[in-house]
């Protein structure tokens, strides 16, 4: 049938005119005579495999037209491949056969996909984040779990008698060492439900909180197991993980960024044209390509027209911008530093008060700061967002100007909270204060600091899951349905939900400074953390579908994930500020915990560091010493500044090729226009001219599959000059 | 052919190209996808643009009815593909094909009105099959000028309000995607 087919299409007419272009692809030649002698003896369905089998060609009658199909066929530039070019696209196919299977096991990557293509990429960035944040959670836990968790489950012992290390003086210290945590006397019968809601009672001497475990060498079976050293050491090396995991994901961004350029670099016309993938199947993935190619062009024409505006101001209309928006961030100043006084008031009214009520009252005492910060996080970026309107910004700057706000409030509203923590524990400070003269810290209110830190911590965890939580069911759905069934001009004016990108991703920066602040005193926490954030996907994904619309105007989201990345890394800081400062400085419960008896917890490692040889002793004394550290530091400022400059090195050369690429376009049109006036001057005739005009249609290109000519025919300069 | 020598002249190595053409999995996919295409009755080796849609591959292809024009032979161009233009276009779509002939066809394509070049017309319908041609999803009239005048801006080098083939694959040539993006796998 094939045979029957390559004889018709080589009887069929010669040039078609317009079609004479194709005669370049496949140098039809006319009409060919067939030699119809018998049929040729090819087996086509033979195999179906690459390498034919031993046929020697003497056997094979060729007629005619077969030979013809295969002067067509050798300039149709079908994959007839050599080895080499086999052997590559083989390879390319195994690569992306591997990176299809790996990616199976990332999760929710069809979810994403979805959300990306209805939402776009800015909501989706969002939902990437948070799935990162779930798997750092769910690997530290595993992290934690196996170096502190696990082992003293296994290898605690019955009596938690706590081992007092010889040479430590503990005389006059009996009152620091009590820790009174058994359970109320009379237990009401919610106060189950209280104190698992604050961490207080039953839940206070478990595995969830710093004060439970053991300071002791466990021994069993012959295996020794520090159980203080470990649990320092897995802190420490979790804070550590983390800040890789953020660098690696800060570096990916930044790569793409650099690579892309940003975004609107690349051109309205280089995205027109080549944009679309000719490999996509079905209607799904079309739509969703479609509508991410659309909400691009959107925002990117939105961007371009506020640009316009704002370069079309008078200079007094300028000066008049740039002095509101001054002022309008003074505003914003104070409206922190007045939410900041609120949370400090409320967290020492809180550890004051809550301790002499008990039941709800006592319960709402103790979830003051929480109560309060979550309220100034909502407030004031409210207003932030109501301010940032009146400075006309450009989208993707408001967004970032926001963001950088709400994160300026938020984190360090968490470090007021600690500062008032901490001025309560150590009596600011005060070594020589009544409450704290004893056991340097204030052992009268807090028996087993550690733990209350934790407390809060997990209160304010446990408080941010279920504000959000709450808002989504209250607030979300009823609006929905709301506006779905009345439609009075509020529910019109009021519309349904937009799902606003910064202050959720706000939400969950600030979820995860909590858990890494708590995660010394509260080793459980990022479990907890995981589970929250994990059904906060869900929930999240639900009401983005059911109740919220697509985004009229969706920010870019390439430079937004940098600062997501960023932010959190600020968070980081903060939290590391905290353990540094606690495992250093603060002294460490007498009546509770691993490091009991230890002058601050750092001194752990010390004393085992004491245990080692004299050689690795020695060793760790070299490191630690300043003939070791400020070489090091030398070296390390050489290698940072050898770095910027290769840096910069690389950015100039990136601008002087982009000028390089706008001169070419200008080089270009210059030739253009002299071309066309020597045409002019030297008054070539109009079929020439038209020959080489490059706006002419392709009819008159000859046939052959040679490069466009883009330039005209120089060489027929001479026959014009000859006029 | 002739008899045995110790060197393959020139004509037989095309056979052998030939041969092992035949054979490679690529002809044969297209050959089998292609008859599954035609009509067992009818005598015509074309296949109508109707039943060339219903390959999974074009299906949902916002160009599929420009491609079927492009690469169709047939005198009053109804967009019906005989075998040979089917390989044309698995080909002019396959991996091996250069950046050249896939910029050529890709602005033949884009041409809807086959003029020659790709004026705001053009460039209209175009982005309308890139957003989707319906009416929640076209850009606003506003817009849509905003951007032909963008294309305009960046691409038309003569400055006479049209793209040409030219300055297409001048622009096409400083995208490294393309290539990997135009393509259809059987």
């Amino acid at each position: 049938m094939m045979m029957m087919e390559l004889r018709e299409t080589c009887s069929d007419g010669p040039d078609r005119g317009y079609h004479g272009y194709q005669q370049s692809l496949r140098s039809r030649r006319g009409p060919s005579r067939m030699s119809r002698d018998g049929p040729p003896h090819l087996d086509l369905a033979s195999s179906e495999d690459e390498d034919p089998p031993s046929r020697t060609p003497q056997k094979l009658a060729m007629p005619m037209g077969i030979k013809k199909a295969v002067r067509q066929l050798q300039h149709m530039q079908v994959p007839v491949s050599s080895k080499r070019t086999r052997h590559s696209r083989a390879l390319k196919h195994f690569y992306a056969e591997a990176k299809e299977t790996l990616a199976i096991l990332i999760p929710w990557r069809k979810a994403i996909h979805k959300i990306g293509g209805h939402f776009g990429g800015g909501v989706q960035s969002y939902f990437v984040f948070l799935r990162f944040l779930v798997v750092l959670n769910f690997l530290s836990f595993l992290l934690i779990a196996g170096f502190v968790l696990i082992p003293s489950v296994v290898l605690s012992s019955p009596n938690n008698t706590p081992s007092i290390p010889n040479g430590t003086n503990i005389t006059g210290k009996e009152l620091c060492m009590k820790y009174d945590h058994s359970p109320e006397v009379l237990p009401v019968f919610y106060t189950f439900f209280l104190d698992l809601l604050s961490g207080t009672g039953f839940m206070e001497y478990t595995y969830l909180f710093y004060g439970y475990y053991s300071n002791t060498v466990a021994e069993s079976k012959g295996v020794s197991y520090n159980v203080p050293l470990a649990y320092l050491l897995t802190a420490s090396f979790y804070f550590l993980f983390c800040l890789v995991c953020i660098i690696l994901r800060m570096g990916n961004v930044v790569r793409v960024l650099v690579t892309t350029g940003s975004g609107g670099e690349r051109g309205y016309s280089a995205r027109v044209f080549t944009d679309w993938d000719y490999g996509l199947q079905g209607d799904r993935a079309t739509g969703l390509k479609q509508n991410t190619i659309r909400y691009r062009l959107q925002v990117d024409l939105e961007e371009d027209r506020i640009r316009l505006r704002a370069a079309s101001l008078s200079p007094g209309q300028t000066v008049g911008l740039y002095a509101l928006r001054a002022l309008l961030n003074l505003v914003v100043i104070a409206l922190i530093i007045a939410a900041f006084f609120g949370i400090a008031e409320a967290t020492s009214f809180s550890q004051r008060e809550a301790v002499k009520w008990t039941g709800v009252v006592g319960l709402l005492l103790e979830f003051l700061p929480s109560i309060v910060i979550t309220a100034s996080n909502f407030v004031v970026p409210f207003l932030c967002d109501q301010i940032a309107r009146l400075e006309k910004l450009s989208p993707s700057t408001t967004v970032i100007v926001a963001l950088l706000r709400a994160v300026f409030l938020r984190l360090v509203s968490l470090g007021v909270l600690l500062f008032t923590l901490w001025s309560q524990i150590t009596c600011s400070g005060k070594a020589d204060d009544t409450d704290c003269k004893i056991c340097r810290y204030n052992s009268a209110q807090y028996q087993c600091w550690e733990s209350r830190v934790g407390q809060e911590m997990y209160k304010l965890t446990l408080f941010d899951f279920l504000t959000t939580m709450v808002l989504l069911v209250l607030v979300e759905f009823p609006r929905r349905l709301l506006v779905d069934h009345c439609s009075c001009k509020l529910t019109r004016w009021v519309g349904r939900q937009e799902f606003l990108v910064p202050p959720n991703v706000l939400a969950l920066v600030y979820g995860q400074t909590v858990v890494w602040t708590g995660a010394l005193f509260c080793p459980l926490l990022p479990l907890i953390n995981t589970i929250k954030f994990f059904i906060i996907f869900h929930c999240k994904k639900a009401t983005l579908f059911q109740n919220c619309r697509p985004a009229i105007k969706s920010f870019r989201s390439t430079s937004s994930n940098f600062f997501f990345c960023l932010v959190l890394l600020f968070g980081w800081i903060l939290s590391t500020v905290v353990l540094i400062y606690s495992m250093a400085e603060i002294h460490p419960s007498f009546g509770c915990g691993p490091f009991r008896f230890s002058p601050t917890m750092w001194s752990v490692i010390q004393a085992s560091i004491d245990n080692l040889t004299k050689t690795t002793q020695d060793f760790f004394n070299i490191i630690g010493s300043l003939a070791f550290c400020v070489p090091l530091f030398l070296l390390s400022c050489v290698v940072l500044s050898y770095v910027a400059a290769l840096a910069s090195v690389y950015g100039k050369s990136v601008a002087i090729l982009r000028e390089q690429i706008k001169q070419d376009g200008r080089d270009k049109q210059f030739l253009v226009k002299q071309i066309k006036d020597l045409t002019r001057i030297l008054g070539v005739p109009k079929h020439e001219e038209d020959q080489y005009d490059p706006g002419a249609s392709w009819g008159d290109h000859h046939a052959s599959a040679s490069p466009p000519q883009y330039l005209p025919n120089v060489h027929s300069f001479p026959s014009a000059s000859h006029y | 052919m002739g008899g045995a020598a110790s060197q393959l002249p020139k004509e037989m190595v095309s056979e052998y190209q030939m041969i092992f053409f035949f054979l490679s999995g690529f002809f044969l996919r297209a050959h089998k996808r292609f008859s599954e295409l035609q009509d067992r009755d009818s005598l015509s080796s074309r296949v109508p643009m109707e039943k060339i849609l219903t390959m999974p591959e074009l299906k949902s292809n916002p160009f599929r009815r420009r491609i079927c024009h492009v690469f169709s032979t047939s005198e009053p161009n109804d967009g019906s593909l005989t075998f040979e233009d089917f390989l044309d276009l698995l080909s002019a779509f396959s991996d091996s094909a250069t950046l050249e002939i896939k910029s050529h066809y890709a602005f033949r394509i884009f041409d809807f009105d086959d003029d020659g070049t790709l004026d705001a017309g053009d460039l209209e319908k175009l982005v309308n099959c890139l957003t989707g041609d319906t009416d929640e999803t076209r850009l606003n009239p506003e817009e849509m000028r905003q951007l032909i005048k963008n294309i305009l801006e960046e691409s038309d080098i003569d400055k006479d309000g049209t793209v040409n083939l030219s300055e297409f694959q001048h622009v096409i040539s400083r995208s490294p995607d393309f290539v990997s993006s135009f393509k259809i796998v059987l």
